[in-house]
């Protein structure tokens, strides 16, 4: 009834839309990645999702209920944090290991900042990053594809960065997930499945994954060989957490720039600073890293890729 | 003796350097990994400040005001080289472990705060205690950071192993949980205050 | 002498060992200026500058000075002693050359000479440089360069927190962690990203 006695600004759209749908839809479209995990890591991958994605949601209750604000833990926001950090972790996590990321993300990542809407970093890839300086080695411990006996296996990328050749891996095994890694990033033909769905509701738009990938493949083929433009940039953007990242966690609307213009610099930057930390860095990936710094500098982005306002100059406006 | 006592436990909680006036950070955040080097710190930065806070006192009165600051400079310099080569003389691992930080007390801005804010218009004698209720209070903030850095960090406190079967997290013992702990303490006791309120 | 070598203190200045989110040098001032993001720009230029140019200074008194005559111990109080009367006399050029320079500056330049990272950059710089009071073969442009990169460091992570700082004036942060202990937990955020360049090398 309030709400009815206030005039509030044109246009005065109408919508069945509401951040609770489309998180949930998020989470929908998450939900065959999440299916192919499980089935190329077994039912430890599961465990983890559900450990991640439980521990989001309570956190995320009990700081709103300490804060005295309203609680509104079934928008989808929790449970796709949740699922998106359990996806950045590995299948053979100690039950710890995803709660305690769980809490980081959520309490640190999202609620000091003023919950929903407020945070400057992605709260799943803070959680992630958090994780990884606290536990490296559970961190990495990945298990073999397809080998429910908890065989550990390094991901493509930590065996190229150790000098080693890949022999056994084609690329349609990097496409369909045949390889050791986090348990939402290896499958591609999941992932592409579910951003297709996202890319076609008008959910997320092309710029920031376009761009993003598109960087990548072309530093990859340009320094990443022996020689200049003699990279394998297929295997650069078939490997790693690229695609996941670039789709689910660079789009987020909170954390990445607003405008068009925006997303496509923040887009190239992710791109670059991937593409050096794999190629020059101590970390087999970079897209977590990539995609944090991008976030820091996104404030910065929107302030000078700002749309004029009609019927101002830019300098007017300033 | 009520006003000394007043200089001197100020500086332990009404007015803690740390976490009240937020200065001096740079040492107390670089330095937290264990809780040795929290103290070693702490002791040092302590003699840096009732060191220069009498000498400045003292001599308070044939300074001119216009160049008070280069002289007060020189003045806490003086001690912080004393304090290093003291350092360098009898715990060389401390030393290294406190790396570049011991020089740098001479940009501690508690240390020309002090010098600034108190002691160039107060007695010798008053400016003693305001230096050593400052000095302990930076290491008590000193000791507490160190600690919670050094159990969540390492799982260890002075060097000893508390639990069994605890998983350190690595994260408290680099920059980023430094920051980390500092910003949610500083939290919390924006939020006592509040509810004292 | 060579330019891998230049590149390496690039990034291990500007981002693994970044002074502010790394090393903790010129916390204060960080914290304390960078609420907006053109009086961030203005105190990072400010310390940009002063970095360099101390970084040369405090060279030369050490490699002709301090070393030669076997006073390394001399090392902070001489340091700090021409750190201030530098930053002196540049306030006193700026204010006679360019007002408007002046008021852009001005008030920045006093609380330079109290910034560790000015005295740590030129403290860094010995102890990385020289080897037993002696200089490694380009100590004087390593030390020069090492200044710059540690003011674009300090940039950086100015430009950055400004930005960030200035959108949160729009949300809703909890009324206990308002100001520094935000700021502080943005820090150690962006420490956690800057970990992502960690073990670099070419």
């Amino acid at each position: 009834m309030k709400n009815n006695l206030l005039v509030s600004a044109a246009p005065h759209l109408h919508n069945k839309e509401s951040v609770s749908k489309i998180m949930w839809l998020v989470v929908l479209s998450l939900l065959p990645v999440g299916a192919a995990g499980v089935f190329i890591f077994g039912v430890s991958a599961f465990r983890v999702i559900i450990l991640a994605t439980a521990s989001s949601i309570v956190t995320e209750g009990i700081c709103q209920i300490i804060s005295r604000r309203k609680v509104t833990v079934l928008d989808g926001s929790a449970a796709l944090t949740g699922i998106l950090l359990a996806f950045n972790l590995p299948a053979q996590a100690p039950w710890w290991l995803p709660a305690a990321g769980a809490i980081f993300s959520i309490a640190i990542g999202k609620q000091i900042f003023g919950g929903l809407g407020q945070n400057i970093f992605n709260p799943a890839l803070a959680g992630r990053a958090f994780l990884m300086a606290s536990w490296p080695k559970y961190m990495t411990a990945f298990t073999a594809p397809l080998n429910y006996d908890a065989v550990t296996s390094a991901t493509p990328l930590a065996l190229l960065k150790e000098g080693h050749a890949l022999q056994n891996i084609s690329y349609l095994d990097l496409f369909l997930g045949r390889r050791g890694g986090c348990i939402g990033e290896v499958c591609v033909a999941a992932l592409l499945a579910g951003a297709a769905f996202l890319l076609l509701k008008g959910y997320i738009s092309w710029h920031i994954p376009l761009t993003y990938i598109s960087t990548v493949g072309v530093f990859s083929y340009c320094f990443g060989g022996r020689g200049l433009f003699s990279g394998d940039w297929l295997f650069a953007i078939l490997s790693g957490g690229l695609i996941l990242g670039a789709f689910f966690m660079a789009t987020d609307y909170v954390t990445s720039p607003l405008t068009s213009r925006g997303q496509v610099v923040f887009g190239i930057g992710c791109g670059l600073l991937t593409a050096v930390i794999r190629l020059w860095g101590g970390y087999p990936e970079g897209a977590s890293y990539a995609i944090l710094m991008m976030n820091a500098a996104t404030p910065i982005i929107d302030r000078y890729t700002k749309n004029r306002v009609y019927g101002y100059t830019l300098k007017a406006y300033e | 003796m009520n006003k000394l006592f007043h200089e001197f436990f100020k500086g332990i909680i009404k007015e803690n350097p740390t976490f009240v006036l937020v200065l001096g950070l740079c040492p107390t955040l670089a330095v937290s990994v264990s809780v040795v080097n929290g103290i070693g710190m702490g002791i040092a930065a302590t003699f840096v400040l009732l060191g220069s806070n009498v000498i400045v006192s003292l001599i308070k009165n044939t300074v001119p005001a216009r160049i008070r600051i280069p002289c007060f400079i020189v003045v806490i310099a003086t001690f912080v080289t004393i304090a290093e080569m003291t350092l360098k003389a009898y715990s060389p691992a401390l030393n290294r472990a406190l790396g570049i930080y011991v020089p740098l007390i001479v940009v501690n801005c508690i240390v020309l705060g002090r010098a600034e804010a108190f002691a160039q218009k107060a007695k010798a004698l008053n400016s003693f205690f305001d230096g050593l209720g400052m000095g302990v209070g930076f290491t008590l903030a000193l000791i507490l950071i160190s600690a919670i850095r050094e159990f969540l960090g390492a799982g260890k406190l002075l060097n000893h192993a508390i639990f069994k079967g605890f998983e350190p997290a690595f994260v408290f013992s680099m920059p980023s949980g430094a920051l980390l702990v500092i910003g949610l303490l500083l939290g919390f006791f924006n939020l006592f205050k509040r509810i004292k309120q | 002498m060579n330019a891998g070598q230049f590149l390496t203190i690039f990034i291990s200045a500007v981002f693994i060992y970044n002074v502010i989110l790394s090393r903790f040098l010129g916390l204060c001032s960080f914290v304390a200026i960078s609420k907006e993001t053109k009086p961030a720009l203005a105190m990072s230029l400010a310390v940009m500058f002063v970095t360099t140019m101390s970084s040369i200074i405090t060279w030369f008194i050490y490699r002709f000075l301090l070393a030669p005559f076997n006073l390394s111990y001399l090392r902070t109080i001489s340091f700090i002693l021409v750190i201030a009367a530098f930053v002196q006399f540049v306030e006193m050029v700026i204010r006679k050359v360019s007002p408007a320079m002046y008021r852009f500056f001005g008030i920045y330049l006093p609380l330079i000479t109290v910034n560790c990272a000015v005295l740590g950059v030129a403290v860094l710089n010995i102890d990385m440089f020289f080897v037993d009071n002696r200089a490694v073969p380009g100590s004087f442009w390593y030390s020069a360069f090492q200044g710059v990169c540690v003011g674009l460091g300090y940039t950086l992570a100015m430009l950055l927190m400004s930005g960030i700082r200035e959108r949160l004036e729009l949300c809703h942060v909890p009324k206990a962690v308002k100001d520094f202990p935000l700021a502080f937990i943005i820090a150690s955020m962006m420490s956690l990203a800057f970990m992502g360049f960690n073990g670099f090398r070419l």
